[in-house]
Parts: C-alpha cells; structure tokens; sequence
C-alpha cells in the first residue's frame, strides 16, 4: 500500500458531510431523553443527595462526623480535592495545549474535556471550603479590604491554592464559553421552539458565522489558549505545594510540582477517556471520537503514567540519598507501614495496569482500555490518600502518630463528589453540544482549503 | 464566732479571708458569716426579687435591649451577665481572690490555694507555704473543683416516699431539711432509748474537730458505732510498724536525704502516700547540676509502675518474691558481717537458704543486679531506704523495717513527724456490721460521704444487709451504689462550701474554709451532725460548725502551742495560711523488736498472681465522675476511660492475646472479664487490675467506665488485702476497644523501634559520662545559615524548660493546665478517634526489649518555636508570633484548616472537631454549673478552632499589666505557667530568657540542654535537659545515646567521629550507603 506520510490522516471517519456532522452532534440536544437518561440522572443525583446529607451533619455538628484526627488533620476532603484539580487538567491540555500544537484529533474531544475541566474544578473547589472547621467564615480566606485592616497570609500555600483555583475556574469558563459561541449560533439557528431559539440567540451573542467574526474568534482562542497552556502547569504546581511548602517527610520535596502535573494529566485523561467512551456509544459518535482518538489518549496515558512511576521511584531514591531518616523511614512506611495496602493498590494501578497500553490490541480494545482508566482513577485517587495519610499519621513523634479510618460520612461526601461531578456531566451532555459542531467540521476533510484544490488525494 | 476589735489588729496579719472584718461594726457579724451572700447565685434569683423599684425597671428595660440585640449576632446567648450594682469590698470584678485551704480528699491534708473570681472557686493549687505538699498537690486536688460544679450533685434533701403518702413507695419526694431534722432526730433517740445500733459510716477522720464531733454525737446517742471505710489505707504497714516499733503511726521519710532507694512494688512517685512530697524530695536529688548527688532508685516490681519506669535499676518480680528479695538481701548482709543490729540466730537460721545466686536463678533475674544493689546498700548504710509497696503484706513490711534497721537507715526518717491517725471513742469494724444489720440490730444507717456498696468486697453482702435497717440516711454530694432506696438522701456541701480542720501530720494543723456560698439545699455534714447532737432542728445555723472548730482550736489547739499572741491573732493569722504550725513531738527512733522476723515464710506460687491497685486518676473511684480524671491518661499505659488487665508480653502470648482481646480473670469462683493491656516489663504470670472503675451509680461521665474489679475481693483478702495468688487467666470471645491517647508500637518492630533515640527526641546518658565529660552532647547541635534576618526579640522572650532528670511523668501538668485553660472533656469514643485535647500531654517512649523495657517520659506542649512552621501556613494568619515569643493563636480569625496542626512536627496543636462540651454526655458539661467552672480569663474555644499551649498568656498579661499599674520596668520575673506551678519536681522552669539573671537563661545555656527536632531548624523555645541515668560506670550506655547524626541530617555534621559508631539495627540503615 502507497502511504503518503506527508499527509494528515483524517480525524473524522468515514467522510461524513458537514450536514451529517452537524445532525449527529445536535441530535442529543433536540430529541427527549430515553429512560437510560433518566436511570443514570437519578443514579447521579441520589450519589449528590447522599453527599449534601452527608454535609449537612457535617455543618451541623462539625467536622468530628469525618474521619480526621490529631495528627491526620488533612483526609478525605483535601484528598478528594486534589483527585478532582488532576482530573480537570486533561480538559485544559487537550483544548489548550493540543490546540496550540496544532494536534487536530483533539477536535472530538476538546469540548467534552473542557466541561469536565469546569465541573471538575467546580467539584474541587468545594472541598477547601466544606473542609474547615468553621466554612461560614470561609470568607477570610480571600483578600478583601476590611474595617479590621486583616489581611490574608500570602506566605500560604492554601492562600496560592485559592487564588489558583478561581483563576483557572474563570479561564477555563471562559475558554469554553468563547469555543461555545458559534456552536450556539448554530443551535440558534437550527432551533425550532421559540424558547430554544431565544436561549441559544442570548448566548451566541449575535454571532453570525462571518469572515469578520470568525477571525477575530481565532485570534481570541488562540490568546486564551496561550493563556490557559500555563495554567495546566501552574494549577497543579500549586496545589503540590500544599505539601511542599509543608515541612512533612514525604511531602517536603522539590519533585511534587512536576510529579502532580503529570499525575494530573494521567488521571485527567483516564476520565476523559472514561466518559468520552460512555458518550461515543450512547451518541454514536464513533466516527468523530475515533478509534485512533483514543488510542493516543491512551499513549499519552502510557507516558504520563511512567512519569508517574518515575515519580514513585526518585521519591525513595532522594529520601534514601537525603540520609535524612524522618524522610527515608516516611517513604518505607508508606510502602511496608499500616497504609501499604493503599500504597502498593496505587503502584498497581498507576504503574503496572497502564503498562498494558505498550500492546496495540489493548490499546484499541475499548473495553480492556475503559478498565485501565478506571485502574487509573482509583490508583491515583489511592496516590492523594497515600501521599496525605500516610505521611500525616506517621511523622516526627512517634507519640502522636495515630491511624486514620475514614467514616461514612467521608465517604458520603466522597460519593457526593461524583454525584455532584456526573450530575452535571449529564445535565451538560443534554442541553449542549458534548462535541464542537464548529471544529469538527473544520477538520472533516475538505473543510479546509487545500493546495491540490480537493478534499482528499484519494479522491 | 467571736469578734475581734479593731484594736486589736496589728502586725499585718490581715486574713484575707477577713477582709470584711477589718472595718467591721460590732452589730453586724451576720453580714460577715454571709460575705459570700452577694457574690454568686443569690442576687440571681429572679423569685428573690422585691417588687419592681425604678432600678429593677431600669435593669429589665436594658436586659430585654440586650437580649434582643444579642438575638441577632450568630452566635446563642450563653446567659445573662451582671454588674454587681453594690460593689461587695473583698470583690473586684476581674481580680483572683485567693484563699487558703486544706484538701481532705486523700486524708494527707495537704494544703491548698483556691482562686476565686467573682465569688467562684476556678483553679486550686498547692498552697507553696504549706509543709507537708509545699505547694504541690496531685492531679486528683487540681481537678476535684469539677466536683464542685458536677451538675450530678444532689441539690435538695429528698425522702423516701412511703405508703401513706400519695407517691408510691420506692419514689423520691422533696423534703426540708427541718422534717429531716426532726424524723431523723426522733429515730436516733427511738434507737438509742430501745438500745438499737446506730452505725455510721465514715470515711477516715484526719479532722481533729470531726473527731471530737463524733465523740460528741456518740455521748448523746450511746448506741451509736462509726465504721471507717477506707480503701488502700496502708493498712500492712502500720501493723506490721506496731509488731516491729510498737506503735502504727509511722514518721516521715527524708527521701532527699537517700542515696539509694529501693523500692518493694511501691509507686512512691505514682499513686501511693504523700505522692507531692515524695516525688519532690526524690527529684530534688536528680538535679542536673548536682551530678555527684544524684540518688539510685531500684525498684523491684511486678507490674510496671510509674517508679518503675523511673528506676535506674529494674528488677522484675512478683510480689509474693518480695520477702524473699527481703530476706536474701539480710542473709547477704549478715553473712558478709555488714549487720547493724544483733540478728538472733533463729532469724539467722530462718533467712540462712535466701542468697543472691539462689534467688536471681529462682526468680530468672540478673545477679549481676542484685550485687550492685547489695554493694550499694552496704556503701550507703544509713543514707539509703528501703521501702516497700502499700500493697504488700505485713510479713514483707516487717522484714523491711529489720532490713532498713539492719542497714541503719532507720536515720533515713524523720521520728519527729509521723502521720497521725485519729481514732474515736466508739468506733466498730465495718467487717461486723453487715451481720449486725443483717441481725437486726442496726436500727439507723447513716452513710456519711462513703460507698460501702461499691467499695467493700461483694462477699460483705452490704446491699442485702442493709436493706434491713428501717432507718437509712445517706448524706451525700452525688448519689452512690450504696444510698439507692435510702429513707433520707441528704446533700451535703462541697469541701469549698465548707469550714473544717485537719490534723494528718503531727507537725501541723490545717484549716478548712468556705470559698463559696452553698450552690444548692445542702449542708455540711458535720453541722448536721451537731443540730442531731443538739437533738433539736431549731440547733441548726448556718455557721453551726463554724463556730465549733473555731471552739475547737480555742480550746485544744491553741493553748496548747503557748503562743504570744491572742487566739483572735492567731485564728485570723491561721485562717489567712491555712494552717499553724504545732510543737514538734520530741519523739526518736524506738528500737526495734527483730524477732517480729521470726517466722515469717515465703509464699510459693504456681498459678496467676493478680495485684489490684487504685486507678492511677481516680484512686478508688470516688472520681469517677470527674471527666478531667477520667480521660488522664495513664502515665505508662496511656490508657483513658478504662481499666484493664495488664500482662506481661510472654505471658499475653502463651495466652494467645494481644491488646484489647478480652480475658477471663478468676480466683477461687470470683471472675471478672477484662481487656488486655500487653504491658512491657510486667513479671510473668501477673496480672495487675485497677480498681476504682465499673460505678453504676456515679453519674452521667463515671457510670459503666471500665469494670468493677472489687468482686475479685474478698474480706480475708490474698496474701495481702490486694494481692491475690492462685488465679487462673483464660482468653475470652470479643475484643473491648480501649481508648489510648499514644498508639502500642511493638517493641520488636525493627521498622519502629528506638526512634526516640534514633530522631534525639529522648537524649540520654549515665551520670558517670557526664561526669566525665559535661560538654558530651556538643557534637549534637546543629547551626544553620538562613536566607533571612532573624527576628530580634530585644524586650522580653518567654521561654520554657523542662528537665528530664526531675520528670517522673506524673501528667500532674495535664490536669492543671485542662483547668487553668478550660479544657474541654472530649469522651472516650473521641480520644479513640485520637481527638483529645490537652495541651500538655507526657509522651512516653519504650526502648530496651519488651521483657526489660526502658520507659521515657516526656512532657510535650507548644513549643513556641522562633521559626514556627504552624505560622507561615495558615492562609488567615491565625496564628502568628508576638513580639515577646509567643507562638499565639486567634481564635477569631481561625477558620479551621487544620493546616497548622498538619506542619507542627510536635503535633501539640488540637482541633475542636466538635463542641466537646455539648457532645460528651449529652450535653452534661453544659449545665448552668458548669459555667461557673471557667477561668474567665481563658476563652472558650469554638467549635471548629485550633488551639494549643499558649504558655499562659494570661498570666503574662496579667502580670504585665500589674507592672504597668506598679510603674516598674516588667522583666518577667515571678511568672509562671500553670504547669510548672504544679510540677510536683520543679521541672519545668519558665521565664524571660533575655532576663540573663533568670533561671530559665541558664537553662538555656544548659551543657545538657537540647531542642527536640532541633534538625529542622524551627528554633523551638522550649528547651529539654537531657536525662542522667544513675547507673554503675560499668553500665554506662554510650551505644545509645551517641547518635549517628548523619541520620537525621547530613548538614553541617560538626563531629565527624559520630560516624564511625555504630549504627542501631534499623532497617533504614541497611539501605544506607557504606561510609556516608
């Protein structure tokens, strides 16, 4: 077979047309919801009312219904923070990054990666407020001018973490919300209900598909997206230096920032992969989330699962060369301590299971892949708990050292979590469109002006 | 009571008491008697108000603003506050009153300080004049003023209904104190004109007035018996003090003046005797800049005790070896000549078998000890003691006071002050009285503060004995085992509701006073006595027993100390100490009779040996519903809320249990079930049980805490009243979660073990060492250059040290400081979840091998470190530093992150997950009583806030705004935090450090000074000395504490010859490179 390897394959399959791709992408949106919907919305919202239940004790009489004790300050909800930021980042790298990079497959799959951004990110930014002892007065956390002249302690990694969050929430919307605009047109235009016209007329913001608009769209996505690129890194950065700053064995070390980045992106991409596998099926959007799609995704999981990996082992290799014996007994009661069932559920799950993606087969296999990105949520969700508890519970005295047993109530709020997250995933998967119509279009072949004149050299 | 005239005040001996009577007028002494009246709860009750004057009006108008504008803030009202609209003279508002008083509650008489505010007592301490506790007393004194306020207590006389009346019998009605008086009159004489017994019973009379009232009441009713009910009441030594010197009261010990103890299963330092005295005279010679007066403390012991786990010698043993330990040790003495007293040869003979090879290879100890201990005792005749447990039997008494006369330490005690015991003119023994009340002799039962019920072994059958006296009274303050269906419960006052005297050391008498008016209906139990004395209601005044022990010392006391001046002097003069001294007996030593030894056998054992032993915090239970005491956690254990079995670790695993399994504890058909605690260093086959736990009638915090081990008791008792032989120990189904405030690493995990030596958390070495070479330690600190300025502290810079040498770990210091900075009871469920709250805890370390363990202590607060890494990571500044050095926290600000108690490698910040105070107990200690409890001075922590050791603040504050008000210069002097005002060893010293006069600069600059964790460079302001181990220079432990410093840390290693020792079998170090 002659392969032309100066040429892009094509993203979209099967050569749809461009009305095709619009039809299936707004066909969620216009048609009722089948009683499947209905089963995983309640499904979603009962897991959400669990959590709110859960909290609502928790607000009314205090923190002490949750698991956390004297020397383990920080557990479930510090964790469940940190597993959600990773779980936004995939959203940011595939639509920023990728799309500076010029890497087309993203096109399928930005739009979906960035709503689970915002939710994620929604969902993480919960658990800092819920978490405090006092969360009404959650207000002192941010630098407002008061009549007491107080101000708020920029030497705190938790301070960095606030504004971090909310300015990754704020680009991250707006990225999305600016990649949305002429979708919405679309819709608008496509509407058949007054109501549905008069909604998508509001948020299209009078946009109509010209020259004009569409030039000055790129160059605004293009800004955004150099906007966000650093975000990804820095969020993340951030968030490990809760632990860094700290002065901890086994969370006071230089590695964390580049570590969590790629722990971000592993499990981000685990979730995305997860749910865009779920979406694909129920939608039949096979032909633009393509086979090949995932399989990248599934290469970049590969990677960043073995920085990961290289993370773990430079963690005892420094602790070992620090000669520091707080540091290098941390990093050995991780892995043989009371927590080691946690420790090594983490090295099977980030390490060994995304192995398997060196083989082709399995990493076009949708089924074995959706089980590796499952492996891969639960490792590194186990890698947060292994990282807070483990080295909370045993630090310098062994006086205080005391085991952490999470209670129901944590765990409600941690069901609650995902309740709260899907929930909105399904909300956002039925009232807009889960795949850009505008991008996917622009990289169905022959969308895009050519040199040849043609769409395809095959033709 | 008298009045004395203005005149005849002088020489400034103003009671503080008196203040009142300085400008008093002849015509109003009750104003005097009530000085409390205006101060408390009288003016609060709304009924008590006259009708409505414009004042009252103008009050209720405010009142009413101020609770609707409080109805608006987020926060409940927590009750109305008050001025005072008459200002009473003594009070100012926002100014501690003390006063003198005498705590009874062990029958020691130590003397006390109460702090009042406003009219409430809120913290007790030792009153520092007093010679007997020298102001020290122990963690039970600090927190008995919970006891006070225990919403349980009872608050009205209540009698029982009977048939005639509408109730049904068997149910409690309100009753006044004038019926009672007058039943309970008519009773008594019924009792006394039909010749029915009246029996009383009483705790032990330390109180020479209550003696006298006693006497009184037994001439006016002359059926009447009082029955002393006292429990661990040392009762083995004071016989075997008669058969040996011929008389029970036995003197004091100089302990400072011993270079060598041993003690014989005693826990001098823990829970048994004059605990304050003892432990201070035995630190005083573990004084680190006395290194040549350092003293040896042996022990032999079964269970690992508190002066165990002090011990520079161990050695480990049943108590039924003792008289053998005894015995071998005379023999040696003897046969080596070294005999200070004329053995007869039938002794010589009997003790000729007991030599040290024998022994150590009998009872699996080392010889190589046991001659030490010999050699020393010999080296140090006269200047050592020999003491043995409370809980041994008499035969071993007997043959330590031969030993000690053997080895002339007879010179170790003081005959001029001996502990007195008071007997009465008709007292009974309690071990009749069950089957006199069972005969039907006993017609009226008065329980007068006591708890036959709980505290007497089941075989007495008192509940059914009981049950067949018509008449039964209990005065009470809270409800017991033994008052259920009573005829008359009868509360009665507090101790600081109450006037009293106490004569427990021949030396002196102590005073009791009133501090606070009557919170409930209740009356002293002595003026209760007296009006039934008097046989008639009307007899009762308020002030009834007042006057009495003022006649009292008028006239016994007083004339006969023959002093200068007038009683009215010497009264207020003694009221304002809470003492006076009396005339010193002339008394000496009495020889000793030597063939009290004659006879005397060992016992042999083949089975279980169970020791029953006071609760470390409770004592015999009658604590048992202070929740302060109930969550001390236990100095070795650390075990709160429960009592347990405790088993050695080979013993545990022949069993095949491990903490917290359950086991079957019986002797002779008695069986208790109990959990395991799988103490390091017990002796095989023993099983140590605390007693004082299991109370089903003690209230809402002591009812079902723990089991009752006192149905293993029996009247005859073992082989002594506490020690029982012959008892079988088998694993029962379940486990029992107990609730531990440090997690039990095992003392053969390689990956745990020794961190307190491998992190120099614990520094230690012999005396010898640092004899030998003071500046040891040098090679162990650690300089570090910072990126950043250091902050300057050029005025005051508060600072702590703690010297390891005097710390016994006898979390005397916990209990003070939960008082001082109200610190809220967090139950048992909660110090499971690892949520206790004390600011002051004592960590305690294991090292050594779980058969001989070596225990450290280690009291562990704020340490108010310079570079507080708490402070950088709270995103609300919450906590930050003040410019005298005080790591301070906002509870304001504090949102809860937690972050702070996360980063504080000390781990001494706590976290309110909840409010305490409304969850333990359903809400107990939020009764209105409560209230009264709190130092004003410290805040009541929010729910959701961090807190921790603030080193007393307010004290420092208040001390500097007196300096301010005084117009001097403030250098900190004279200040202390409430734990080192407790420390019965002084070893916590406090101060200025730039004061360079103060003591606490020179322990800064101390050659055995270290910080704890000072590698992380968080500069802490607390300072520890390094502890000296008292061993012979053969045992000198240079292995241990020499650490390997490249363990911790590799900069800056100063002394590069720490590498080439060797490093402990960790194994951390086999991944360690060769030659780092």
């Amino acid at each position: 077979m002659d392969i032309d390897y100066a040429r892009e394959a094509s993203v979209i399959e099967g050569n749809p047309s461009l009305k095709s791709i619009e039809d299936s992408i707004s066909k969620p949106l216009s048609t009722k919801a089948s009683w499947k919907y209905w089963l995983a919305l309640m499904f979603t919202s009962s897991l959400l009312i669990t959590g709110v239940v859960c909290l609502g004790f928790s607000f009314y009489y205090g923190t002490g219904l949750w698991g956390n004790n004297n020397p383990v300050g920080w557990g479930f909800p510090i964790i469940n923070f940190v597993f959600w930021v990773g779980i936004g980042h995939a959203g940011t790298l595939i639509s920023a990054i990728l799309f500076l990079f010029r890497q087309k497959w993203r096109t399928g799959i930005a739009r979906f990666a960035e709503g689970m951004t915002i939710f994620a990110v929604m969902t993480a930014a919960m658990f800092p407020l819920i978490h405090v002892g006092r969360p009404w007065l959650g207000g002192y956390l941010f630098p407002y001018p008061n009549q007491h002249a107080l101000w708020v302690n920029f030497t705190s990694p938790l301070l960095w973490d606030v504004f971090a969050v909310s300015t990754y929430f704020i680009v991250s919307f707006v990225f999305w919300y600016v990649g949305l605009i002429p979708d919405f047109a679309t819709l608008r235009d496509r509407a058949v209900t007054k109501m549905r016209k008069f909604i998508y007329t509001l948020f299209s913001l009078g946009w109509r598909h010209s020259s004009r608009h569409w030039q000055n769209y790129e160059m605004v996505y293009l800004i955004l997206a150099g906007f966000a690129t650093p975000l990804v890194l820095s969020v993340h950065t951030i968030v490990s230096f809760d632990f860094a700053v700290a002065i901890l064995p086994g969370w006071h070390t230089t590695i964390f920032p580049p570590y969590f980045v790629a722990g971000a992106v592993f499990s981000g991409f685990a979730m995305v992969q997860n749910s865009l596998i779920i979406i694909r099926k129920v939608f039949n959007y096979e032909h633009i989330i393509t086979l090949d799609t995932l399989e990248k995704m599934n290469k970049i999981m590969l990677v960043t699962g073995m920085m990961v990996g290289y993370a773990y082992g430079m963690e005892f290799f420094i602790a070992w060369y620090s000669g520091s014996q707080p540091e290098q007994f941390a990093f050995m009661n991780r892995a043989f301590g009371p927590y080691m069932w946690a420790y090594w559920i983490m090295i099977t799950c980030n390490v060994v299971s995304p192995q398997l993606f060196w083989f082709k087969k399995i990493r076009r296999n949708v089924f074995v892949m959706f089980m590796v990105a499952v492996f891969v949520n639960v490792g590194m969700w186990f890698e947060r708990f292994v990282i807070v508890v483990s080295s909370l519970s045993r630090d310098f005295l062994p006086s205080s050292w005391a085991y952490y047993k999470p209670t129901l109530v944590d765990i409600g709020i941690l069901l609650g979590s995902f309740g709260f997250f899907f929930t909105l995933v399904l909300l956002f998967a039925k009232t807009l469109p889960v795949v850009s119509i505008a991008e996917v279009k622009s990289s169905a072949d022959g969308s895009q002006p050519t040199h040849h004149g043609g769409s395809s050299h095959d033709k | 009571m008298d009045i004395m005239n203005n005149s005849e005040k002088k020489n400034g001996l103003e009671p503080m008491k008196s203040r009142n009577e300085l400008h008093k007028q002849d015509a109003v002494p009750e104003a005097i008697q009530a000085e409390f009246g205006e101060a408390v709860t009288a003016g609060f009750k709304l009924e008590n108000m006259s009708g409505l004057s414009r004042r009252k009006f103008m009050a209720l108008m405010g009142a009413s603003s101020a609770f609707a504008a409080a109805s608006c803030t987020e926060y409940r009202d927590n009750g109305e506050l008050m001025p005072y609209n008459k200002k009473p003279e003594s009070i100012t508002p926002g100014t501690a009153n003390h006063y003198a008083s005498t705590y009874t509650g062990n029958g020691h008489g130590w003397g006390i300080l109460i702090k009042t505010r406003e009219g409430r007592p809120v913290k007790i301490d030792g009153n520092p004049l007093h010679p007997i506790n020298k102001g020290k007393i122990d963690s039970a004194a600090h927190a008995s003023i919970l006891n006070l306020y225990d919403p349980s207590r009872i608050k009205n006389p209540k009698r029982m209904a009977v048939s005639d009346m509408k109730l049904n019998s068997g149910q409690y009605q309100p009753a006044s104190w004038d019926d009672a008086d007058t039943e309970i009159i008519a009773s008594l004489g019924n009792a006394a004109k039909s010749r029915k017994e009246i029996a009383i019973v009483i705790p032990a009379v330390a109180s020479p007035s209550q003696k006298r009232l006693f006497d009184e009441f037994a001439e006016a009713y002359p059926t009447a018996r009082f029955y002393t009910l006292s429990t661990f009441a040392d009762k083995a030594r004071q016989k075997a003090w008669e058969k040996c010197y011929g008389r029970g009261s036995f003197p004091v010990i100089n302990w400072e003046k011993a270079n060598i103890i041993l003690s014989l299963n005693s826990d001098f330092l823990g829970n048994e005797g004059n605990t304050p005295e003892q432990i201070a005279k035995f630190a005083s010679r573990r004084d680190a800049d006395k290194p040549d007066e350092f003293n040896r403390l042996y022990v032999a012991e079964g269970a690992m005790s508190l002066t165990g786990s002090n011990a520079d010698y161990r050695l480990r043993i049943t108590p039924e070896a003792q008289l053998d330990l005894v015995f071998t040790l005379l023999n040696e003495l003897c046969t080596k000549g070294q005999c200070s007293i004329a053995c007869p040869l039938q002794l010589q003979q009997q003790i000729k078998k007991y030599t040290i090879n024998g022994f150590a290879a009998n009872y699996k100890v080392s010889a190589e000890t046991l001659g030490y201990l010999l050699d020393d005792l010999m080296a140090n005749k006269g200047k050592a003691i020999v003491y043995a447990g409370d809980c041994l039997p008499e035969s071993v008494h007997i043959a330590v006071n031969i030993l000690n006369a053997a080895l002339g330490n007879d010179k170790i005690y003081d005959p001029k002050i001996t502990n007195t015991t008071h007997s009465l003119n008709r007292e009974g023994r309690i071990d009749e009285l069950p089957a006199k009340m069972n005969s039907g002799k006993v017609s009226v039962l008065i329980l007068l503060d006591s708890n036959p019920a709980y505290m007497l072994p089941d075989d007495y059958r008192w509940d059914e004995a009981a049950k067949k006296v018509p008449m039964r009274i209990a005065m009470l303050e809270t409800e017991n085992e033994s008052s259920d269906g009573f005829e008359y419960i009868l509360p009665i006052h507090h101790n600081f509701e109450s006037w009293g005297d106490s004569h427990a050391r021949s030396n002196v008498y102590g005073l009791m006073q009133p501090v606070i008016q009557p919170l409930y209906d209740s009356r002293q139990k002595e003026a209760a006595l007296l009006t039934w004395t008097a046989a008639g209601k009307e007899a009762y005044t308020y002030d009834i027993y007042h006057k009495y022990v003022m006649d009292y010392w008028r006239k016994k006391i007083y004339p006969a100390l023959n002093l200068a001046v007038d009683f009215n002097t010497f009264w207020y003069s003694a009221l304002h100490d809470g003492f006076a001294m009396s005339n010193q007996s002339s008394h000496s030593m009495p020889v000793i009779n030597i063939s009290a030894a004659i006879g005397l056998k060992s016992i042999s054992n083949q089975n279980f040996t169970v020791v029953l032993q006071p609760s470390h915090s409770l004592g015999d239970g009658t604590y048992a519903n202070n929740g302060w005491l109930q969550e001390l956690p236990h100095p070795i254990t650390k075990v709160t809320w429960d009592n347990y079995a405790a088993i050695a670790p080979q013993t545990a695993a022949e069993l095949g249990v491990e903490m917290n399994d359950l086991v079957e504890v019986s002797i002779g058909g008695r069986g208790v079930t109990l959990p395991v605690v799988v103490q390091p260093g017990m002796a095989e086959k023993l099983v140590a049980v605390e007693l004082g736990y299991g109370r089903t009638d003690a209230g809402e915090i002591g009812n079902n805490v723990g089991v009752d081990a006192s149905v293993l008791m029996t009247k005859q008792g073992g082989i002594a009243d506490y020690i029982f032989t012959g008892a079988s120990v088998k694993k029962a189904e379940g486990t029992y979660k107990l609730a531990s405030t440090q997690e039990h690493h095992n003392l053969t995990d390689d990956m745990t073990k020794d961190f307190q030596y491998i992190r120099d958390i614990i520094r230690e070495a012999s005396v010898g060492e640092y004899k030998k070479n003071p500046k040891m330690f040098e090679h162990l600190k650690h300089e570090f250059e910072s990126i950043t300025a250091d902050i300057e502290y050029p005025g005051i810079k508060w600072a702590m040290a703690i010297d390891l040498n005097k710390c016994i770990g006898c979390t005397q210091c916990t209990t003070t400081c939960n008082v001082e900075n109200n610190i809220p009871v967090v139950g048992k469920d909660q110090v499971a979840e690892g949520r206790e709250m004390h600011w002051m805890r004592i960590d305690r370390y294991y090292g050594g091998t779980p058969e001989e363990p070596i225990v450290r202590h280690q009291p562990m607060n704020c340490q108010h470190c310079d570079n507080a890494p708490c402070e950088n990571v709270c995103p609300v500044v919450a906590t930050n530093h003040s410019p005298d050095g005080l790591n301070q926290m906002i509870y304001n600000r504090c949102v809860g992150t937690r972050y702070c108690a996360n980063n504080c490698p000390y781990k001494v910040r706590r976290f309110n997950f909840f409010d305490f105070r409304d969850h333990v107990a359903d809400s107990y200690y939020k009764g209105d009583s409560m209230d009264l409890l709190h130092n004003p001075e410290v805040t009541i922590r929010a729910r959701g806030v961090m807190e921790k050791c603030t080193f007393c603040v307010q004290r420092l504050s208040e001390a500097k705004s007196n300096a301010t008000r005084d117009g001097v210069e403030f250098k900190g002097e004279k200040v202390t935090t409430a734990c080192e005002d407790a420390c019965p060893a002084n070893a916590i010293t406090f101060g200025n450090m730039n004061d360079k006069q103060s003591d606490i600069a020179q322990m800064r600059e101390h050659n055995l000074g270290y910080y704890i964790l000072d590698i992380l460079n968080v500069k802490p302001n607390v300072t520890y000395l390094s502890r000296l181990k008292n061993t012979k220079s053969e045992d000198d432990i240079t292995e241990k504490t020499k650490l390997d410093d490249t363990k911790l840390d590799d900069t800056k290693l100063k002394n590069t010859k720490s590498n080439d020792i060797k490093s402990e079998n960790t194994k951390l170090n086999n991944i360690k490179p060769e030659g780092t």
